[in-house]
C-alpha cells in the first residue's frame, strides 16, 4: 500500500468515525420531524448499500431490488400484525426469509447474464408486485398492511419502540450491515466478485464456479435489502404495494450510482441525497421528480464516479498536491 | 356463446394484443440490435405517443392525423435525444445507457403528468372504426380487427424495409459489424440517430393505437415496458423475427390467461419467459447467451 | 503412463466434424505443439480437454482421471490451466492481483467470506513466484490493462502458472504480437520452459515459435491427426507438406 492510499484510508476512517458520532448524537439536537427523515434516510441507506454488493462489486445490474425491500416489509409487517412476535425478532426473521428467497431468485436470474439477468430480476419483482395485489388475505391487496405495531419484546427492549430508540435500531443495522459488507468485499470471496465484475469469462476459466458466487451475493444482497424493508414496515406503520414497484427499484439504483457504486458508503450518501432532494425539491416545486431525473442524467454523463468518488477524488487530489510540494 | 365463437373472438383479441406488443418489441429490438442499448424509456415513449395522439386528435379533430403525427413527433424527439445525450456515451459500458434511458423514462413520465394532468384521457376511435362486426353471430369491435391489420401491415413493411431498402441494408450491416460498416463509408452516427428515432416512433405508434382501447394514462408506461422486455428476451435480443414470435406468444398467453385464469395471467407470462430462458438463455432466435 | 491421454476423441457440430477420432499421449515434462492449417480443430481440441466443450465421443484421461465432459472449473481444479488465443485479463487489477486471483482459485478456502489474510498471503506468494518465472516481477504493480501486448500475453501464462498446474495449455501465446515482441516473448517462454520442466500443450501458427519451443509435434488436419513426431520427422512428412501446401491452393 502506497503512502498516499494509506493516508487517504486513515482520513476516510476518521471522516467515518466523525460521521458516526454525529449520527449517534443526532437525536439530542434534531426536532422530531427531522428525526423521521433521518431514520428513513438510514433505512434507505442500508437498502442502497445492499444493492451496491450486486451492482458495484459484481456488476449484477438488478432492476428488481424493490422485491427484497417489499418482501422484507410485508414479512415483518405480517409477523408483527398476526403473531405478536417482538419487534427485534420479527425484523431479523423477515431479513432471513428474504435472504432465503434471494437464493431462489439468484438461482433463477443467474440462468441468464447481462441484460437478460436485469430483466429477470425485474420480472421477479413485478411478479411479487402482482401477487401483493391478488393475495389479499395476507397482503391486504391494494390497501396493503396498515397499523403495524412496534411490539415490545419480553427482554426490556421497550426503548426500541420510541422514536429515538427505533432510530438507534436502524442505525445499528446500518453500521452492522456496513461492517458485514466491508468484510465481505475485502475477503477472498470479495476478490472473486471483483473478478466477475471485470471479466466473468476469465474468472470461470480460472476455475471458479462463478454462478455459485453470484447466487450467494444475490442472497446476501436480498437479506440486507430485506432487513431494510423489515425496518421500514414498523417505522412507517404500513407496508403497501409501492414498496414492490419497479419505480423503487429504479430509485435505489439511482441512489447507488449518484452516491458512487462500489464504495458501500457512497450509496448511503446517495440515499441521503435522494431523501434531501425529494424533500427540498417537492417543497419548492411540484415537478421534483422531473428535476431529479435531470440531475440523475447529469450524474451519469458527467460524474459517473458519484458523490463519494467526487469527494474522495477531491481529497486525494489535495493530498497528492500536498505530497508534491514536500 | 358457442365454444367456437369464443375461441374465434379470443384468438382475434390475442392477435390484436400481439400487434400492440409487436410495435413495442420491434422498436426495442431494432435499437438493441444496432447499438447494444437497452432503451428503458421505451414504455415512457409509448405513453408519450398516446398523449401526443390525444392532443393531436383534439386539435385537428382527426384521429388519422394523430395516428400519423404522434410517431413522427416522438420519433424526432428520440432522434434528438440520441444526438444530444446518448452519443456521448458510446465509449462507456452498457450500464450507462440503461441509467440514462431510465432517467429519460422518469423525466418523460413526469413531464407527461405535468402537461396532461394525472387523470386518464379518453381517445375516441374514429367513427369508421367505432362499430362492431358480427363473427359467428357474436359482436366484435372493428377497432381490434383494425389493430390486427395494422400489425400485419407494419410487420411486412419493416421486414421489407430491412430486406430491400438501402437504409435497411445499412442498418443490418451496421448491426453486424459497426467498425466494418464505418470503414466502408457508412455514416454510423447518422444510422444510430435514425434507428433510435424509428424505434421510438414505433413505440409511439403502439401508444397512439392503444389509446382508444385503454385510454391514455400515467400508469401505462410501467406495465408495457415489462411486456416489451419480456417479448424481446423471449424472441432474442436484436432479432426482428424473434420480436414477432415473442409478441404473438405473449399476446396469446395474456389474452387466454386472462380469460381462463385471471389471477394467474401475469405469472403465466413470466413462466413462459423463464421456460424459454432455461432452454435457450439467449432467447428463441438470439445469438448470444 | 502418459499424463494426458486422448483416445478416439470426436466432436461434431451438426454435419461438421471438428475433431475426428483424435488420439494422442502427452508425457510428463514434455512440450508438445499442436499445429495445423486454419480450421484444423486446434482450439476445439483445447476446448474439449478443458471442458468448455463436451466431446461427442471418445475418452480423455488426465493423471488417471477420466475428464471427458467434466465442467471446466472441475477440470481446472484437477491441474489443467490454459491461456486463450485472445488476451483475457482483469484490466483494472494490477498484474500481481491478476495472478493472485488465479492462484486463489486453487486454494481450499478461496470462497472465505471474511478476513482471508492467510488465503491472500499464500496466493500472493504463488503469484509473485509465477511473475518472477516469466520475468514480470518489475511490473507487478501496474494495472494489467496498461501493460504492453507482449507482457499481457506473458501475464496470462504467469496466471496459469500461479495455479501450479500439472499441464499448461497455451493457445497461440504470441498471437497479435509484432515480430520483435514475438521474439522477446519466445525467448522468455523458452527460458521459463527450460527451467520449469513444465508439461505443455501448445497451439501455435508461427512455425519458428513451434520449432523453438516444442520437443514433439502433433499435426491436425480437418480434425484428424495426420502426423505425430519430433520436429524433424514432422518436417519430412509428406502428408504434412501436402496438408499445408494443399491449403494454399
Amino acid at each position: 500500500m502506497s503512502r498516499s492510499t494509506r493516508v487517504k484510508t486513515t482520513t476516510g476512517m476518521a471522516a467515518l468515525v466523525v460521521a458516526l458520532v454525529v449520527l449517534v448524537l443526532a437525536p439530542l439536537g434534531l426536532p422530531p420531524f427531522a428525526m423521521t427523515l433521518l431514520t428513513e434516510a438510514v433505512i434507505l441507506g442500508l437498502f442502497a448499500m445492499s444493492l451496491d454488493l450486486m451492482f458495484g462489486y459484481t456488476r449484477l445490474v438488478s432492476f428488481g431490488h424493490a422485491a427484497a425491500y417489499g418482501l422484507g416489509a410485508y414479512a415483518c409487517g405480517w409477523m408483527l400484525l398476526n403473531t405478536g412476535m417482538p419487534l427485534l425478532f420479527a425484523v431479523f426473521a423477515a431479513a432471513l426469509l428474504t435472504g432465503a428467497v434471494g437464493i431462489g431468485v439468484g438461482w433463477m436470474c443467474t440462468l441468464a447474464t447481462g441484460v437478460s439477468f436485469s430483466m429477470l430480476t425485474l420480472a421477479f419483482a413485478q411478479l411479487l408486485y402482482a401477487i401483493s395485489f391478488k393475495w389479499t388475505s395476507v397482503t391486504g391487496g391494494s390497501d396493503g398492511l396498515a397499523g403495524i405495531p412496534r411490539t415490545v419484546g419480553p427482554f426490556g427492549f421497550a426503548a426500541l419502540s420510541s422514536k429515538a430508540g427505533f432510530y438507534y435500531l436502524a442505525l445499528a443495522c446500518l453500521v452492522g450491515g456496513f461492517l458485514v459488507c466491508r468484510a465481505l468485499v475485502r475477503s477472498p470471496f470479495g476478490a472473486v466478485l471483483r473478478g466477475i465484475r471485470e471479466n466473468e469469462a476469465k474468472t470461470t476459466a480460472l476455475g471458479y464456479n462463478t454462478r455459485l458466487y453470484k447466487i450467494a451475493v444475490v442472497a446476501i444482497a436480498y437479506g440486507l435489502g430485506g432487513l431494510a424493508g423489515a425496518l421500514y414496515a414498523p417505522f412507517a406503520g404500513f407496508a403497501n404495494t409501492e414498496l414492490l414497484f419497479w419505480l423503487l427499484s429504479g430509485q435505489v439504483l439511482i441512489m447507488v450510482i449518484v452516491g458512487g457504486a462500489g464504495t458501500l458508503i457512497g450509496p448511503v450518501l446517495g440515499a441521503a441525497f435522494f431523501m434531501l432532494m425529494e424533500h427540498q425539491l417537492s417543497a419548492w416545486t411540484e415537478a421534483w421528480a422531473l428535476y431529479f431525473g435531470l440531475i440523475f442524467i447529469a450524474f451519469v454523463l458527467f460524474a459517473p464516479q458519484g458523490i463519494w468518488g467526487l469527494a474522495t477524488g477531491l481529497a486525494g487530489g489535495r493530498l497528492r498536491s500536498a505530497e508534491q510540494r514536500h | 356463446m358457442s365454444t367456437l365463437a369464443l375461441l374465434l373472438t379470443q384468438t382475434v383479441n390475442a392477435l390484436s394484443q400481439s400487434a400492440l406488443l409487436f410495435f413495442l418489441g420491434v422498436g426495442l429490438t431494432l435499437i438493441f440490435g444496432l447499438m447494444r442499448i437497452v432503451n428503458f424509456a421505451h414504455g415512457a415513449l409509448y405513453m408519450l405517443g398516446a398523449f401526443v395522439g390525444y392532443s393531436l386528435t383534439h386539435w385537428t379533430g382527426n384521429y388519422w392525423l394523430a395516428l400519423a403525427g404522434a410517431p413522427v413527433v416522438v420519433g424526432l424527439f428520440g432522434a434528438a435525444f440520441e444526438l444530444t445525450i446518448l452519443r456521448r456515451l458510446y465509449r462507456r459500458d452498457a450500464h450507462a445507457f440503461l441509467m440514462v434511458t431510465f432517467g429519460l423514462a422518469l423525466v418523460v413520465g413526469e413531464a407527461v403528468r405535468l402537461t396532461w394532468g394525472p387523470d386518464a384521457l379518453q381517445v375516441p376511435a374514429p367513427p369508421a372504426l367505432a362499430g362492431v362486426v358480427f363473427m359467428l353471430d357474436e359482436p366484435f369491435p372493428v377497432y381490434r380487427l383494425f389493430l390486427v391489420a395494422t400489425g400485419v401491415v407494419v410487420a411486412i413493411a419493416i421486414w421489407q424495409f430491412l430486406e430491400r431498402a438501402r437504409l435497411g441494408l445499412l442498418i443490418r450491416a451496421t448491426s453486424q459489424n459497426a467498425d466494418m460498416a464505418n470503414a466502408l463509408g457508412v455514416d454510423v452516427k447518422l444510422i444510430r440517430s435514425c434507428v433510435f428515432g424509428i424505434g421510438c416512433g414505433l413505440a409511439a405508434l403502439g401508444g397512439v393505437l392503444a389509446a382508444p382501447l385503454v385510454t391514455a394514462s400515467n400508469g401505462m408506461a410501467g406495465t408495457v415496458i415489462i411486456d416489451a422486455f419480456v417479448i424481446v428476451i423471449i424472441g432474442g435480443m436484436g432479432s426482428f423475427l424473434g420480436s414477432l414470435i415473442g409478441a404473438l406468444l405473449i399476446g396469446f398467453v395474456q389474452v387466454f390467461g386472462n380469460y381462463y385464469a385471471p389471477d394467474f395471467s401475469l405469472a403465466f407470462m413470466y413462466l413462459v419467459m423463464l421456460a424459454v430462458l432455461v432452454m435457450r438463455p439467449g432467447g428463441l432466435l438470439g445469438k448470444e447467451a | 503412463m502418459a499424463l494426458l491421454e486422448l483416445d478416439g476423441v470426436t466432436r461434431r457440430y451438426g454435419a461438421l466434424v471438428a475433431l475426428d477420432q483424435v488420439a494422442m499421449r502427452v508425457e510428463d515434462g514434455e512440450v508438445r505443439a499442436v499445429i495445423g492449417p486454419n480450421g484444423a480443430g486446434k482450439t476445439t481440441l483445447f476446448n474439449v480437454i478443458t471442458g468448455t466443450v463436451k466431446p461427442s465421443a471418445g475418452a480423455i484421461r488426465f493423471a488417471g482421471h477420466a475428464i471427458g465432459g467434466l465442467p471446466s472449473h472441475e477440470v481446472c481444479r484437477l491441474g489443467i490451466s490454459r491461456t486463450f488465443q485472445i488476451t483475457s485479463l482483469f484490466p483494472e487489477m494490477s498484474a500481481r492481483d491478476n495472478a493472485r486471483l488465479s492462484a486463489q482459485a486453487r486454494h481450499g478456502r478461496r470462497w472465505q467470506p471474511f478476513g482471508g489474510a492467510k488465503v491472500f498471503a499464500e496466493s500472493e506468494a504463488l503469484a509473485d513466484a509465477a511473475l518472477q518465472q516469466l520475468g514480470l516481477g518489475a511490473i507487478a504493480d501496474q494495472p494489467a490493462g496498461l501493460l504492453s501486448h507482449g507482457d499481457q500475453r506473458l501475464l496470462e501464462v504467469a496466471m496459469a502458472m500461479a495455479q501450479q498446474p500439472r499441464v499448461l495449455l497455451l493457445d497461440e501465446p504470441t498471437q497479435g504480437l509484432s515480430v520483435e515482441e514475438t521474439a522477446q516473448a519466445v525467448e522468455t517462454l523458452a527460458r521459463f520452459l527450460h527451467a520449469s520442466k513444465m508439461t505443455v500443450l501448445l497451439v501455435e501458427h508461427d512455425m519458428e515459435v513451434v520449432f523453438r519451443l516444442a520437443q514433439r509435434i502433433t499435426v491436425l488436419h480437418r480434425g484428424a491427426v495426420i502426423a505425430d513426431g519430433t520436429p524433424d520427422e514432422v518436417k519430412a512428412d509428406a502428408r504434412v507438406q501436402d496438408a499445408y501446401l494443399g491449403g494454399l491452393e
